[in-house]
């Protein structure tokens, strides 16, 4: 479920020259073409914001590929040791207390995730705007000294996705500026923006995202990037179930 | 003036068995709507008490945005504290506090999303009929821990018996996680596979525990004996929360809009056919009272030719109309309320009703409501209607000629 989180706060930073003749479909399959095949290693929080209360978590995450996907809450100390492994779109929830492995069922995709803004679908299939959606350069814009392609994607007519039409903004250099979930009455529902771009080992990578519903602003969700590491080298049963259960890092 | 009513009554009686046969009729009718409105206000007390008792209650407190947006943060401090005070201040043993929280269940082989309800064992056999209806095992007790109830239909959905760990994993109200394992001592079924799919019931301590609550519940729900008592009760509750701002007290009309719409549109349809029951016994007195002001032309010729004036006449026979159907009233009501009044000690019931009922752990019988309501409204009706219908009989006296009406056949 991280790959999303992952995918929107890497940058990608590519070295590829880009050619004003790339279409739509190119610019998101190269972003996460280039994102695909990596390993990663990340310190994050998440911060839950609402009007009335504040919640933050720290985390670990570790990436292989966009199928596979390992999170471990580190603080508050209440809820450190609880993880999460996707692995293929499938699911698996660990918690100390309790001490079970439990998958979570395809009908609970729709629910937020911990209370925040992130739906489990939302996160876990990411990679179907590459496979389900078409895609249409819309627009184009100048910000910071940077292109940014405005990309339109649409479901296609038979895809298995909630959503109507996601907009996507994306900077040349590969950093997903904003992403846009329109329901299919074509109502703008909630907004993924980049709010910071830091450099981190040798990336331009957004270190902080929220998302937000359209309509409710002073309700959000932020993940903040502490620290990244690219092209690590990774246990070969990190991404297993028993590792899960049993952490060995 | 005592002399008119005396030939009123006198002249009903020169046709015995015509005036029989209208009061008959009106009799009939009456008791008919007696019967009938006394049945189906009794019916409506019934479905709303039904479909109060399984779960809802009377009326409930709640946060003020719970209803709307249901989460976890909007709860009620000191809920079963709450639910005790609830209890002294109404004098009722019916009052049980709830706590409400998503959570996704597992067994050893499936997972489903439940809204799992934190409940107190002792008191909510008092404010729900869940609790009468487990099937198997037993329900919850006071001094169960990680124990659990669930509907027929989550336990094979699970795979799961009595005896079987359940886990739970979920948001707590900090939104931290919250999980925990329960043993599933008992398993009810409802015959309603919408609820049966989704019951999953713990008690509210141990609720409170693992969803990191403290002492707060989302509801607390009054069951009341009956509907007349809810807007009391409901005053009662807003004096005890009136120092919490966020707290609201929601009665049953709110909790479950649905009932007094699905009410209010069965009892237009009830009303139709009572119209036409009525229109057709206004019409048999118009015809009893129109007959009887034909045959008499030549006798009112006399009275007018001996001094009475036409108004005089339609006066009399405006008391005979009302010392007719007032007979009928009387009657009507008398047999009615007898009636109604067994029914409502002994119940009705259709056969294989009560088999039925007692599948929903709900009462077999139906109660008639006896009020003055059920008792007068039908006969009130029917007797203005028969006062409506002597109007043109009447009217037709004053169109009278003396000396032509002597010499009419």
């Amino acid at each position: 479920m991280y790959k999303f989180l992952v995918a929107s706060s890497v940058l990608m930073f590519s070295t590829l020259a880009v050619g004003q003749e790339l279409t739509a479909g190119d610019i998101i399959r190269k972003a996460m073409d280039h994102y695909r095949g990596q390993t990663s290693h990340a310190q994050m929080s998440m911060v839950i914001h609402r009007p009335d209360w504040q919640r933050e978590m720290g985390m670990k995450t570790w990436t292989e590929g966009d199928k596979r996907t390992l999170v471990r809450v580190t603080v508050p100390a209440k809820d450190a040791g609880n993880g999460t492994l996707s692995v293929d779109g499938n699911m698996w929830t660990y918690t100390p207390k309790i001490n079970r492995v439990v998958k979570v069922p395809s009908s609970m995709m729709s629910q937020n995730w911990m209370g925040s803004d992130f739906s489990n679908k939302d996160i876990s299939k990411d990679t179907d705007i590459i496979d389900q959606y078409d895609h249409e350069l819309v627009g184009n814009y100048q910000q910071d000294g940077h292109y940014v392609y405005v990309i339109q994607s649409v479901p296609h007519e038979e895809a298995a996705v909630v959503w109507g039409k996601e907009v996507l903004h994306i900077r040349d250099d590969w950093v997903m500026l904003e992403q846009q979930f329109w329901d299919q009455d074509d109502l703008l529902v909630k907004t993924l923006r980049t709010l910071e771009i830091r450099e981190m080992d040798g990336r331009e990578v957004a270190a902080v995202i929220r998302m937000s519903r359209e309509g409710v602003e002073e309700e959000w969700t932020e993940v903040r990037t502490a620290a990244i590491e690219f092209d690590v080298e990774l246990a070969a049963n990190l991404f297993t179930l028993s590792n899960l259960r049993n952490p060995r890092e | 003036m005592t002399l008119t009513w005396r030939l009123a009554w006198r002249n009903l009686w020169r046709h015995r068995r015509r005036t029989w046969l209208t009061v008959g009729a009106m009799v009939f009718c009456n008791v008919l709507l007696i019967f009938l409105i006394s049945l189906q206000l009794g019916s409506y007390q019934m479905m709303i008490d039904n479909s109060l008792a399984s779960f809802s209650g009377h009326a409930q407190v709640q946060h003020r945005d719970y209803l709307e947006e249901q989460r976890m943060r909007q709860s009620v401090p000191h809920a079963a504290a709450l639910a005790a005070s609830a209890r002294d201040t109404l004098g009722l043993e019916t009052v049980a506090a709830r706590g409400m929280a998503f959570a996704l269940v597992s067994s050893e082989q499936r997972s489903f999303g439940v809204l799992l309800n934190g409940v107190q064992p002792a008191y909510e056999p008092g404010v729900s009929t869940f609790p009468g209806l487990v099937h198997q095992g037993r329900y919850l007790a006071s001094g169960d821990g990680g124990h659990i109830v669930v509907g027929s239909v989550l336990a094979q959905n699970l795979k799961v018996g009595l005896g079987d760990e359940l886990t739970f994993l979920g948001s707590g109200r900090d939104g931290s996680f919250a999980a925990g394992v329960a043993i599933i001592v008992g398993i009810l079924e409802t015959g309603m596979d919408e609820i049966d799919r989704s019951v999953a019931q713990v008690p509210l301590a141990w609720f409170q525990d693992v969803f990191s609550m403290g002492d707060h519940g989302h509801t607390v729900v009054v069951r009341l004996p009956s509907l007349e008592h809810v807007p009391v009760a409901v005053a009662t509750l807003q004096g005890l929360v009136a120092g919490q701002d966020n707290l609201v007290v929601r009665d049953w009309d709110a909790l479950q809009p649905g009932l007094r719409q699905a009410i209010t549109s069965d009892m237009a349809s009830g009303w139709f056919m009572y119209a036409v029951l009525i229109v057709l016994v206004a019409f048999s007195v118009l015809n009893t009272q129109l007959m009887s002001v034909l045959e008499r032309t030549r006798e009112f010729g006399v009275m007018l030719a001996l001094g009475m004036r036409p108004g005089q006449l339609a006066r009399l026979v405006g008391m005979e109309t009302l010392l007719m159907s007032g007979l009928g009233m009387a009657m009507g009501v008398l047999l009615g309320a007898v009636l109604t009044w067994y029914l409502s000690i002994a119940g009705f019931a259709y056969p294989g009703m009560e088999e039925l009922a007692a599948k929903f752990n709900m009462p077999g019988r139906m109660y008639p409501e006896v009020s003055f309501l059920s008792l007068l409204w039908g006969p009130v009706v029917v007797l203005c209607g028969a006062m409506l219908a002597a109007i043109y009989p009447a009217l037709r006296l004053f169109k009278l000629a003396p000396v032509a009406a002597m010499r009419a056949a």
